[in-house]
């Protein structure tokens, strides 16, 4: 008896399964891609889907390169529509996607992410330079002008004027793209200013960015992962450690963290919308022109999220932390997705 | 004729059939002069089986051929979808019936052809395994190749210094970008020995008084409990390590002058092995529950007391089937990501100590895979590489449980 | 009985050495007996710190801040033409009807900025509310009646306490002016905590104030099936081949050794393998419960056999014995008798396994299903996501609100696996037996 129930249960999986396999035609935009872009774009999805004319679109978070992979996996429609990322499409995967069938690609940038540094509302302030910043995280520093390995231990140690605690970042792993632009522009930018590096610079530019791009890993530098939640919980319950992360956070969190001022700027929302404040990365996503059309909305869902009440300067978005382009900007960006222009790299 | 009711019309076919074919066996049976013949449900199952065999072999057969990339009209697909499956589908079902029933008699060894087919469908289950072991190696093959041609397998093997520093992009530069593998799995080893510290001795002594000493009731109760801990999703684990563990840690440190950072190994590993307390008490519980009575009672007829019974007759008894829900558990923590990636981060020490933090070969594989990098840079094969050289690694530690259980294991009755 | 014995040196249990040595026997096994309740504690204490802290900040998830505000139907906002027409009322701005409503109540309020944060007092939810209403009964149009809307998620925050009224403004996401109308709100009774029952109604949302389980409940509800349809039958006549019938050859033991192996593969990596063979050489449907759960079902499949071969080998070989004896075939033996005496074993591992697959994020992120899907599932075929990925992804939210919704989510998840844990017992009971 038993058997039978077994193989019975067996045919209907295998039956069920073969038929599951069959539905094809798609009325859902799907979306994938970074996971920093993920609350954008869901928001977005939300409010498109809410007007009742088409399905929400499903948004998955994969990381930029994974979503870029799918993306350009080929142009039947099994493959996702948009792909989010948080940092620009690489001249490669664009060869990528041609071979696989994937031509025209519109590309969309939507705003800007701070990243900051913050710390416990419980200490002490941080007032920093980009050039401190190096000095603090860097693998290799500049010392009577020879590189050594990172001989400091305390923010002191650094600069007397800072506080004589230990140094203790938590921030985000190598694979991210929030570290990648954290590196590129504080780091980077720090260590242009000894004149040893900016002449290393000059004559050798791959030796430069190895030096100004290495975080420091010997512990006063921590890999916490991606979930920026649990950062900013792990600053809370450590007054001496410094977090590194979007400021989508610490806009949601200033009763419990502060912003460290680089380069005599706080990061508040002004200051990075008009550029003052130096760390902040380009946010994009990217279109499928050749599925416009065949799946319902696409272009509904561009001009959704191009309006002005979404990534505007006072839309829905930059409630969510979202650090809106400049006006004309917004304006050709807009016109350009609308008229699904492909991206050319030059 | 779509899915659903090809599916139905065959059940009510094999039905009819198994109605038939039980109704003509038990006329044939009683006038048989045979003293032993096969009970008239197995002829009904014997009927249902030529009834349907056929039809899953054709189903499966072209379900084989749709996944061929064999160029095939769409329109002369849909057509055989249409009409030509269901059509042989139907006949090969029809034929099935007729000529079971034709054939039935008292003299048929039905019993034989059922039991060989659920031997099959047992072997066919068993493969099921097998299979999946095959997919995961080859789904990770081909990326690993590509990884060993961008780096060397001897710095991945032997390498000391795990640091994937290199660039996202490709006007960047590479940084420091080494590939050493031998940070993580003594990171892994780390944290799992920590946990089966944790998980042993509880678990097992759990298991323990739950069978010999406790109460139905203080059984009933509790078992289930400590199952609990198995089913909480292991993201609760990661915050728990996180948040209130790690810096619970970290603090106790802090006022005994010992240095623990909050990512430490031990916070981990601690918070993991409270996660796998109820494989091993479970698991053990079952096996010490099967050691015979009669071995408990020789012992206590002998004047043992209980726990000298315990210690002396029972886990011996029952250390190979320990020893494999053991096995079982350090399986799981190797496998285990999510409380690692939230409690333990992603820094590479070469470290023994359980105070410090170090990463596991799960922990970087979850944040290779899913970061912003190029999905073809060396940092996203390595994720590939990673999980293959782990999979040999367990399997060679399986291997050689095997040999042991094997050498130790005593059969009682 | 006489003296002469007394001289006689004492031998076996009556023996000098053998009295003081059972005090210590006796000291050893009362020892042994609280050591091992000792384990049991400490473990149940683990479990509870862990529930204690989830609880403590979980149960406000299920309350939720209403604010009652006198909300009038004017025509001329919701049906210009007066025609009633469904299409209409259903296009409507109903916003603008909430808008009013605090405008009429706030009337010192003009500044476009204000006005907006005055706005941002009811959730943006509310439109959908007084749709409902509308299309329910048309009559009420030109009506003003008071209506119980969903307050935004920082007048919640504020409510519950999570964010300190004490702390200095610009630190604070609720300004003072806000705080100052919700006091006036407070002070006439129209703001209300309710139960909050869209929790398990909503699909989810990037509102916190709006955002629910069901579409997670779904998707794990129809996971979970698939999962156990598939690996539980695989996964015992596994077992029962292993021990029952399989001959020992190099084939068997590659079997067994490769099953255990199983067990230690990350389960990252079973998701590479969904992704391989279910979607990109069955092209089944992404991020569907049908492919989550047979993915899962691979995954579960290893505990589920260690534990069924457990349970087996568990039963007496006399049993096995009787049953040929009578005559019964080893396929008999084995399915009349061995299996259903090491049913409750065999339940026990499936549970394990199940709950396991039930808390799994980390395979599914290969397939697609950690992902924002604002609608509840229909069938397995439908974009899904499942209670694990829905804590993973609100853990993952900067909103202050999702906190509270994380812990919620996760004590549904820890009652649906009591609820299974439950049913488990129930089945070892009428089972369990000694021998």
């Amino acid at each position: 008896m038993l058997n039978k129930t077994f193989s019975l249960a067996m045919v209907a999986t295998v039956a069920s399964v073969a038929f599951a396999g069959q539905a094809l035609a798609r009325d859902q935009i799907r979306i994938v891609g970074s996971s920093t872009v993920f609350p954008f774009s869901t928001a977005v999805a939300e409010a498109f889907g809410s007007s009742g004319k088409f399905k929400t679109p499903v948004v998955e978070s994969t990381g930029s390169g994974g979503g870029l992979k799918l993306f350009c996996a080929g142009a039947d429609l099994n493959t996702p529509d948009m792909t989010n990322a948080s940092r620009r499409i690489k001249k490669s995967e664009v060869e990528n996607c041609a071979k696989n069938g994937v031509a025209d690609i519109t590309e969309v940038k939507i705003g800007f992410d701070g990243i900051v540094l913050a710390n416990s509302k419980t200490a002490a302030p941080l007032n920093l330079t980009k050039k401190q910043i190096f000095m603090a995280l860097a693998k290799q520093v500049p010392v009577n002008g020879k590189l050594v390995d990172n001989p400091y231990k305390t923010w002191k140690d650094v600069d007397p004027s800072l506080p004589d605690i230990r140094i203790e970042v938590l921030g985000p792993p190598p694979t991210s793209g929030t570290r990648d632009a954290f590196v590129e522009l504080a780091m980077e930018g720090g260590a242009k200013e000894f004149e040893m590096l900016a002449e290393l610079k000059k004559a050798d530019k791959k030796a430069f960015k190895a030096v100004a791009h290495t975080v420091r890993e010997d512990g006063a530098y921590i890999e916490a992962g991606e979930n920026d939640n649990l950062i900013v919980q792990k600053l809370e319950s450590n007054a001496d450690a410094v977090g590194i992360f979007g400021f989508s956070f610490l806009d949601q969190n200033a009763d419990k963290l502060q912003g460290a001022i680089v380069g005599g700027v706080e990061p508040t929302f002004e200051n990075i919308a008009d550029g003052k404040y130096g760390i902040s990365r380009s946010l994009f996503f990217y279109v499928k022109d050749s599925h416009v059309g065949q799946v319902p909305g696409i272009k509904e869902f561009i001009a959704e999220f191009t309006s002005e009440k979404a990534f505007g300067e006072y839309g829905y978005l930059t409630e969510k932390g979202l650090i809106p382009l400049t006006e004309a900007e917004r304006e050709k960006v807009r016109a350009d997705a609308m008229a699904l222009v492909p991206l050319k790299l030059m | 004729m779509s899915f659903y009711p090809l599916l139905i019309v065959l059940l009510l076919m094999s039905a009819v059939g198994y109605w038939f074919g039980s109704k003509k066996a038990l006329s044939a049976v009683r006038k048989s002069s045979n003293f032993i013949t096969p009970r008239p449900h197995q002829f009904g199952l014997y009927v249902v089986i030529w009834a349907l065999v056929p039809p899953v072999f054709l189903g499966a057969l072209w379900l084989m051929l749709q996944m061929t990339p064999l160029q095939m009209e769409a329109g002369t697909t849909q057509q055989i979808d249409r009409i030509f499956f269901p059509v042989l589908v139907l006949l090969a079902a029809g034929a099935g019936l007729y000529l079971s029933i034709l054939r039935i008699n008292p003299d048929l060894r039905v019993r034989k052809t059922i039991e060989g087919l659920v031997y099959i469908i047992l072997i066919l289950a068993s493969i099921v395994s097998i299979l999946t072991t095959l997919g995961i190696v080859l789904s990770l093959l081909f990326e690993t190749i590509q990884f060993f041609k961008k780096v060397p397998m001897t710095e991945f093997f032997f390498g000391l210094n795990w640091s994937p520093q290199t660039a996202l992009r490709a006007d960047q530069v590479g940084s420091s970008g080494s590939f050493g593998s031998i940070p993580l799995f003594t990171g892994t080893l780390l944290i799992t020995f920590i946990a089966m510290c944790v998980a042993v001795p509880l678990g097992l002594l759990s298991a323990v008084y739950m069978t010999e000493y406790a109460s139905g009731k203080f059984r009933a109760v509790v078992k289930p409990l400590l199952e609990i801990l198995a089913g909480i999703p292991t993201v609760v684990y990661g915050f728990f390590a996180a948040l209130t563990v790690g810096v619970f840690f970290r603090d106790v440190g802090d006022s005994i002058g010992i240095d623990i950072v909050s990512e430490s190994a031990l916070a981990a590993g601690v918070v993991m092995g409270m996660m796998i307390i109820p494989f091993v008490s479970s698991l053990s519980d079952d096996i010490i529950m099967a050691v015979p009575q009669s071995l408990r009672d020789g012992s206590y007829g002998l004047g043992a007391t209980k726990s000298e019974t315990v210690r002396k007759v029972i886990l011996p008894a029952a250390l190979p089937g320990i020893v494999g829900a053991v096995l079982l558990a350090v399986s799981r923590a190797i496998g285990e990501t999510m409380i690692v990636v939230m409690a333990a981060g992603f820094a590479a020490n070469l470290t023994a100590n359980p105070l410090e933090a170090v990463t596991t070969v799960t922990v970087q594989i979850v944040g290779l895979l899913v970061g912003d990098q190029e999905f073809d840079s060396a940092k996203t094969l390595a994720a590939f590489a990673l999980a293959l050289v782990l999979f040999a690694v367990t399997l060679t530690l399986n291997v050689i449980a095997l040999i042991v259980v094997r050498k130790y294991r005593e059969k009682y009755d | 009985m006489t003296d002469t014995q007394n001289d006689v040196e004492a031998t076996g249990w009556r023996s000098d050495k053998f009295i003081a040595g059972l005090a210590k026997r006796k000291r050893s096994e009362r020892r042994f007996r609280l050591t091992g309740l000792l384990a049991i504690l400490t473990a149940l204490t683990l479990l509870g710190i862990l529930l204690f802290s989830i609880f403590s900040t979980g149960y406000t998830a299920f309350i939720q801040t209403y604010i009652t505000l006198d909300v009038t139907f004017s025509e001329s906002v919701i049906d210009k033409n007066g025609a009633r027409d469904p299409a209409e009322l259903r296009a409507a701005n109903y916003n603008r009807l909430v808008q009013d409503a605090l405008r009429k109540k706030f009337p010192e309020v003009t500044s476009r900025g204000d006005l907006r944060t005055l706005f941002s007092l009811v959730s943006n939810d509310a439109s959908q509310t007084l749709r409902e209403m509308v299309e329910k009964d048309p009559g009420l149009i030109g009506k003003t009646v008071p209506v119980r809307l969903l307050a935004g998620d920082d007048v919640d925050m504020v409510r519950k306490g999570y964010i300190d009224r004490e702390s200095a403004e610009e630190d604070r996401r609720v300004k003072n002016e806000e705080l100052v109308w919700l006091d006036a709100l407070l002070k006439e009774g129209a703001v209300s905590t309710h139960f909050n029952s869209g929790f398990f109604t909503n699909g989810d949302s990037r509102e916190p104030e709006k955002a629910g389980i069901a579409g997670a409940m779904v998707g794990s509800f129809y996971t979970l099936i698939i999962t156990m349809i598939i690996a539980f039958p695989i996964g015992v006549m596994t077992a029962i081949y292993l021990e029952e019938f399989a001959p020992k050859n190099k084939l068997n033991d590659l079997i067994e050794v490769n099953i255990n192996n199983l067990a230690a593969v990350p389960s990252i990596v079973f998701g590479l393998l969904g992704l391989a063979i279910f979607l990109n050489v069955a092209h089944l449907p992404r991020s569907a419960p049908l492919v989550g759960g047979l993915t899962l079902a691979l995954m579960t499949l290893p505990t589920i056999i260690i534990a069924a071969r457990a349970a087996i080998r568990a039963v007496p070989d006399s049993i096995r014995q009787a049953a040929l004896g009578l005559g019964a075939s080893s396929q008999q033996a084995a399915f009349h008798h061995i299996l259903p005496l090491s049913m409750p074993g065999i339940l026990t591992g499936t549970i394990i396994g199940l709950s396991q697959a039930l808390g799994e994020t980390a395979p599914l992120l290969m397939i697609g299903m950690v992902a924002f899907i604002a609608d509840v599932p229909s069938t397995i075929s439908d974009p899904a996501t499942v209670m694990p990925v829905q804590i993973y992804l609100w853990a993952d939210s900067s909103e202050r609100a999702f906190v509270e919704k994380t812990s919620g989510a996760i004590m549904v998840l820890l009652g649906f696996l009591i609820l299974m844990n439950a049913f488990a017992i129930v089945l070892r009971k009428k089972f369990e037996r000694r021998w």
